[in-house]
């Protein structure tokens, strides 16, 4: 069964959710019931075809890797590459089997997401940021269920405050009217609206032509966007419902005026995943060690590795790749215009000219949404 | 400490002396963008022994000279 959708998931959340509004809504904590509502949904939604099994596997060997490496006492870069290498290794091979036939199919719903929570817990003990890491609350971060599937990609320092802090009555009442409105809002976005343009635009459309491909990368770029952003937006409600402030995901990017801005605003958990944990770290460590002659060539290659990344994040398929160098290109193009051409900060403060930059960058990251979407490669 | 700091500020930015005034909004001027800013944190860590927290660093906390200078004050 896939997360939000059909009304049996529905009915069932529902029915799950009221004793934490009840617990809420009393002042109770909403942590051990949340995490008794996370278990029994991984069980209702991976219980087909041996998942579930694959799911415990994953979550101990995670578990496994972030305990093992926070005991440590003494936690060089060389033992943290050996961790972060081995949690990447279940990904790692779930991508491979996605491309190699040979290998049968290794998918597990929501790997990527997972994995990218376990490997930032090994980044915080590396860093020395936690104080403890209890079991139950590693493995209700990496599990928890509203973003189990697709996200939000939370962050544990900011998750385990949520759960330890003590919510009153009346801010529960709030987060419970946000969630639902949440909530709705999804459904709407989500499931009517790129639902409809899947069937009145997308469906419809002939296989081949120029025509048609134009066509397909407006409709697909709109379906994507409400499907995504509805979905998270489902996600976030649910975890407002169980005490839980994911962050959000999307921030109306068809509004951007560049590259970089349009990556501040969409899938917003995995950029800023990407920009904290890749990019800021291959600059810090260029301009500590000094390793261009040129600073600002830390910068570029920086880019260019991160884009890279989350294109192969998404799938080791050609079009995923192309998605990941196009963005990568993209945005040193956009680094070195802030950079070499004065006129292109003015016109984004400027209203005629920022119309205009809109217009361009929606354009972009349409055709990239295109190549993503596989129907050119 | 804070000469040191507008010293820093105005070197990543490429501003002269005086220019960045302290309430200036550094991100909506253009005159920070993620690199400035990571470029901000390693000469602060190296130069004025002042480590900053990327992750739970927002942008709002460093928007302003100002803001920046009271920030680095209290961490010291």
């Amino acid at each position: 069964m896939i997360p939000y959708q059909g009304l049996l998931f529905f009915y069932v959340t529902g029915l799950l959710l009221l004793p934490a509004v009840v617990l809420g809504l009393l002042g109770k904590p909403l942590k051990y019931y949340g995490l008794f509502f996370t278990a029994a949904m991984l069980v209702f939604i991976f219980s087909e075809n041996g998942q579930l099994l694959a799911l415990a596997a994953f979550c101990i060997w995670q578990a496994l890797m972030c305990k093992l490496f926070f005991r440590l006492k003494n936690k060089s870069r060389v033992k943290f590459r050996v961790a972060a290498t081995l949690s990447l290794i279940p990904l790692v091979i779930a991508k491979l089997s996605g491309i190699l036939p040979g290998l049968g199919f290794w998918g597990l719903l929501g790997i990527s997401y997972m994995t990218f929570r376990a490997v930032q817990v090994l980044i915080d003990a590396y860093d020395g940021k936690l104080d403890a890491l209890p079991l139950a609350e590693l493995s209700y971060f990496v599990l928890f269920f509203p973003s189990v599937a697709a996200g939000p990609i939370d962050r544990y320092r900011r998750f385990s405050g949520d759960l330890n802090r003590r919510i009153s009555r009346e801010e529960y009442a709030e987060l419970l009217r946000r969630g639902i409105w949440k909530l709705m809002f999804g459904l709407l976005s989500g499931i009517v609206i790129s639902g409809l343009i899947l069937r009145i635009w997308l469906e419809p459309l002939p296989e081949n032509g120029i025509a048609a491909t134009v066509s397909y990368m407006y409709g697909y770029t709109f379906y994507l966007f409400f499907n995504f952003a509805g979905y998270s937006s489902m996600a976030i409600g649910t975890a407002y419902i169980l005490g839980v402030k994911l962050p959000e995901n999307f921030d109306m990017p068809f509004l951007s005026v560049d590259m970089k801005d349009f990556w501040s605003r969409w899938h917003i958990s995995l950029s800023s995943w990407l920009r904290d944990y890749v990019y800021t770290r291959f600059v810090m460590g260029a301009l500590k060690s000094r390793r261009f002659k040129n600073r600002r060539t830390s910068s570029y290659i920086g880019y260019a590795v991160t884009f890279a990344i989350m294109g192969a994040w998404h799938g080791l398929t050609p079009a995923y790749l192309l998605y990941g160098v196009y963005h990568g290109i993209l945005m040193c193009i956009n680094e070195a215009l802030d950079l070499h051409w004065k006129y292109f900060k003015q016109m984004k403060r400027g209203k005629w000219a920022r119309i205009i930059l809109t217009v361009v960058t929606f354009h972009l990251f349409s055709f990239g949404l295109l190549i993503f979407s596989g129907r050119m490669v | 400490m804070e000469y040191k700091i507008m010293q820093i500020l105005n070197e990543v930015c490429g501003a002269e002396d005086g220019e960045l005034k302290p309430d200036l909004d550094l991100f909506e001027t253009g005159l920070l963008d993620s690199f400035a800013v990571v470029q901000l944190l390693v000469e602060f860590e190296e130069r004025l022994h002042v480590t900053l927290d990327i992750e739970t660093l927002r942008r709002e906390d460093i928007a302003t000279p100002a803001l920046i200078v009271r920030l680095l004050e209290k961490m010291r």
